[in-house]
């Protein structure tokens, strides 16, 4: 296949993905091709130079939480983002109590059978899963942002490298990737480079921070991800496996 | 980047008779009022003339939060309702609500530091805001709906994370008895009818904005953890209220509850509060169970969690789950509340088969969570209730309602504590239906006058614990002697202020109280013993202005004056001492306008007398002193006829509290005779337009 109908190939795999799967508003529609464009722009950088990004490192660390401590105060997205980026910014927070606090992880329609304060009382930490190979977030990056870093082996946004196309909040099936609008750049869980502010900060215990283990199939997913793996990525595989 | 950190940077005005909104630059207008009741004060001020009334159209309604709203500091999570207050009696006079929950937080991220609500929309309406985006909506689908209900529906709009303060039935029907709730069990009582008057069913916020910090990082971090490390209890009780093997001291009045043994027991699986040892910062969200401090140790087994304010890890709305209601009453079976909302059901009856902790009192408990905070009803600090009681079994109920009207409620099962009586009482008062109800949803003063009751005879009634305007006393001189006393002769509500009681009921003995007051205010004597008051003096009126000013303070800056300040503490190694300087030292970090101590308190100082003047122009009287600043007759009787200043009583003398409020006038810089502050002591505080206007009225002692 030659580069110029790889391109052609991926742009209508997009299209079919966004016109079959997610109610994207025209504007949005343009967003994403236009960073798709990009993506190709790196594309050819990939063919012409060096090999795309592939993680395989595991993670050496992991937060996770106990639901049932939780006890909604969001001190945890409170001493993430005060504490890293100098603004308390629960949008921007790595970890990810807000959003289920009233209702629980099913929004509002679950009504009483559903969690949160307005249902059965339990609040929902999100947290990042520090995933294995394939990392989503990582692969989706058009820019190859989001990299490892020692000594946590935690995948962070290397915001040198982030053009803030959002690849990787379409990417992350249970929503972890956040945007700061501050910055133009994605962020996420970074482990505070192994002293996880979030875990120091929760007055009830309800969060540890644990040597890493593969929660990533034992998680609901949130979101139906819609990016797209570039193609010089999905390549990889068939030269790793098919050898 | 705007100058400085903390605060939003903007005040959003909405107009509901023109339905217009606009903003104002609150760096520009309200910087030198810090935010919450401070721009509270300032526009009502500026902008609602005396003899308004508190439903009238002129009469405005601020929610406004502070600098530290939204921020990690800890206990920020309170708004503060600043209006023309309805139950203060014989007139409406300034005064404002505080309500928890997340709604403060969600309103910065938005980027307001306030909301001015004015004029009066034509149909219902309700307010939409997301970040910029500001609408008014129309509410009329809401109309007739409970809290809970009206919260759903707009969540559905905004998304799950909006914070949603809504009223109920019963401020819709202009009932001045009634609340505001955000955050299911967040309420600000006295407002739900002024919201009503306007049409206003709901505020709507959604904001996905920050809040920045101007100062180091690390040194906020830094800040913060010291803060933390001083936090005890709900309400700042320093000692836990059994013996642990950390502990010095325990105290059985104190809030922190937590203990090898009492469980979390609706948790699932359950979990064992045990040892919370003030240095694990990862436990203190256990310490408080405000379920199992008033409800006795039966809560303990329905008790899901703490719940409270956003950043706030003491958690004093406990969650619960009593499945017997739901097969017995038809609610639901969880609820949550604290405090006198927590009880309101349980107050208004006297006896209980089981006793006042037994199942049925918290079965009452229940319903009463369940319907007044759903129909939007105010108890007014526990007054609505004693009010009831005294007039039912004083046989005044019988007296003063149509005998058709009185028969149509089951005293019977009133009288044997049947928690269902409630379902009849609770959703009239809030529809207004019947002279029973109506007179009870009016507030105590109104309905003392619309009964021909003198309220010599509440002034006198030991039982009642009413105060003045309508109001009940709020920590007096059961918790601090002339302090308490002084403090609850000083705004037109009941006083809310809880500076000295969370210093004096923090558990720890005398003696070290004693120190630590020494340091404070600067003699041992400014405290006492409770129920052992000695003579007042000086230092006591140092405490009472010092307790005035740092609530004033935190209603601006948003702490929660419930909780604060933070003067003692847990910690051993300190000598149990606090921070007297924590809120300048988090007000300077987040803003980055350094202020000292001391200059935070002269701008609370100045928020605090501008109280007064409003206070002043709308009683159109500079006689404070005897006009407003008065003390009830109770407060100078014992029931045992003890004389004041014995063990065991906590009478005071009328000489005695004359020269407190001379010395607290005097402490103040106000003129003594007249209890009005002097032109000096606005113009120390940068108020020379305020006293030059009171002057033209011939309102300037």
């Amino acid at each position: 296949m030659t580069r110029e109908s790889e391109k052609l190939d991926l742009l209508k795999r997009a299209r079919d993905v966004l016109g079959a799967c997610h109610p994207f508003s025209r504007r949005e529609f343009i967003l994403m091709t236009g960073s798709i464009a990009i993506g190709l722009a790196a594309l050819d950088a990939w063919g012409a130079k060096e090999p795309p990004l592939i993680i395989m490192d595991q993670a050496n660390g992991l937060v996770i939480a106990d639901a049932t401590k939780c006890v909604g105060c969001r001190r945890c997205e409170l001493a993430c983002t005060e504490f890293n980026d100098g603004k308390a910014s629960p949008a921007i927070a790595r970890i990810k109590v807000g959003r289920n606090l009233n209702f629980g992880p099913q929004g509002l329609h679950a009504g009483q059978r559903g969690h949160g304060t307005w249902g059965s009382g339990l609040v929902v930490q999100d947290l990042c899963k520090q995933c294995p190979h394939p990392v989503p977030c990582a692969n989706a990056c058009p820019n190859d942002a989001i990299v490892v870093k020692p000594p946590t082996n935690a995948r962070v946004v290397d915001s040198s490298k982030c053009i803030g196309c959002k690849m990787c909040q379409k990417a992350c099936p249970w929503e972890m990737m956040s945007f700061d609008s501050d910055t133009d750049k994605a962020t996420k869980c970074f482990l505070c480079d192994g002293n996880p502010k979030c875990v120091e900060a929760c007055p009830a215990g309800a969060l540890s921070y644990v040597a890493w283990i593969d929660v990533k199939e034992k998680s609901p997913r949130r979101i139906v991800p819609t990016a797209i793996v570039a193609p010089a990525k999905a390549q990889t595989c068939n030269e790793c496996l098919r050898k | 980047m705007s100058k400085y950190g903390g605060w939003a940077g903007k005040v959003l005005r909405v107009d509901l008779s023109t339905g217009r909104t606009s903003t104002e630059d609150t760096i520009e207008k309200y910087k030198d009022y810090l935010g919450g009741t401070g721009i509270g004060y300032k526009v009502i001020w500026d902008e609602v003339p005396a003899g308004t009334g508190a439903f009238d159209t002129a009469n405005k309604i601020i929610f406004a939060v502070g600098p530290l709203a939204g921020t990690g500091a800890p206990c920020n999570g309170r708004t503060a309702i600043t209006t023309l207050w309805p139950t203060c009696w014989p007139r409406p006079l300034v005064a404002s609500g505080h309500m928890g929950g997340n709604f403060a937080a969600e309103l910065k991220y938005a980027g307001y530091d306030a909301i001015v609500i004015e004029g009066k929309a034509d149909r219902p309406v309700w307010l939409s805001i997301v970040d910029s985006k500001v609408e008014i909506k129309d509410a009329r689908q809401l109309w007739g709906q409970g809290i809970r209900r009206t919260t759903v529906e707009i969540n559905q709009q905004l998304g799950s994370e909006a914070s949603v303060a809504a009223i109920g039935q019963a401020g819709e029907n202009l009932v001045p008895m009634s609340v505001v709730i955000n955050s299911y069990s967040h309420s600000a009582g006295g407002v739900g009818g002024v919201m009503g008057s306007k049409n206003l069913k709901a505020i709507g916020v959604r904001g996905t904005g920050s809040v920045r910090i101007a100062g180091n990082k690390a040194e906020w971090e830094k800040v913060i953890k010291m803060h933390l490390s001083l936090l005890g209890a709900n309400n700042q009780h320093v000692v836990p209220n059994s013996p642990q093997p950390w502990a010095e001291y325990y105290n059985a009045g104190s809030r922190w509850v937590a203990a090898p043994g009492r469980r979390w027991g609706a948790a699932d699986p359950n979990i064992d509060t045990g040892i919370c040892e003030p240095h694990n910062l990862n436990k203190i969200a256990y310490r408080t169970n405000n379920a199992a401090f008033f409800l006795g140790e039966r809560a303990w087994q329905y008790t899901i969690r703490g719940n409270g304010c956003t950043a706030c890890p003491i958690r004093c709305h406990t969650m619960l789950r009593v499945p017997a209601v739901a097969a017995k009453y038809g609610i639901r079976e969880t609820g949550q509340n604290t405090c006198a909302g927590m009880v309101l059901g349980r107050a208004f009856f006297k006896k209980f088969p089981d006793g006042p902790k037994g199942q049925t009192a918290i079965e009452a408990c229940m319903i009463g969570m369940h319907l007044a905070d759903d129909l939007g009803i105010w108890e007014n600090y526990g007054q609505l209730q004693r009010d009831f009681q005294a007039l039912y079994y004083n046989g005044i109920f019988g007296h003063k309602v149509e005998q058709k009207e009185f028969k149509s409620y089951s005293w019977d099962k009133y009288e044997q504590g049947d928690p269902a009586f409630l379902f009849e009482l609770l959703p009239r008062i809030a529809h207004k239906e019947g002279e029973l109800a109506t007179a009870l949803e009016l507030g105590t003063g109104y309905l003392l006058e619309r009964w021909n009751i003198p309220e010599q005879e509440w002034l006198e009634n030991p039982n009642l614990l009413y105060w003045k305007l309508g109001h009940p006393k709020h920590h007096a001189n059961e918790d601090a002697g002339q302090c308490g006393v002084i403090i609850n002769t000083q705004y037109n509500r009941d006083a809310q202020c809880h500076s000295h009681s969370n210093f004096t009921r923090n558990g720890l003995p005398i003696d070290i109280q004693k120190r630590l007051a020494t340091e404070l205010w600067g003699s041992p004597d400014a405290v006492d013993a409770v129920m052992a008051f000695a003579p007042m003096n000086v230092y006591k009126a140092r405490m009472a202005k010092w307790s005035l000013l740092r609530k004033e303070l935190h209603d601006s800056l948003s702490l929660c004056n419930w909780m604060g300040p933070w003067v003692a503490s847990p910690l051993r190694e300190r000598e149990y001492r606090g921070e007297d300087s924590i809120e300048s030292l988090l007000y300077s970090l987040a803003t980055g306008d350094r202020k000292s101590r001391r200059e935070l308190d002269q701008v609370a100082e100045r928020i605090f007398l501008l109280n007064r003047a409003l206070t002043i122009r709308d009683m159109g009287t500079k006689d404070m002193r005897t006009k407003h600043d008065t003390v009830p007759d109770w407060v100078f009787a014992d029931p045992k006829d003890n004389a004041a200043f014995g063990k065991g009583t906590i009478r005071m003398d009328r000489d005695d509290i004359k020269l407190a409020m001379d010395m607290y006038y005097e402490e103040m810089g106000w003129d003594k005779k007249t209890g009005s502050p002097t032109r000096e002591a606005y113009q120390r505080l940068g108020l020379g337009d305020v006293a030059d206007i009171l002057s033209k009225q011939g309102l300037l002692a």
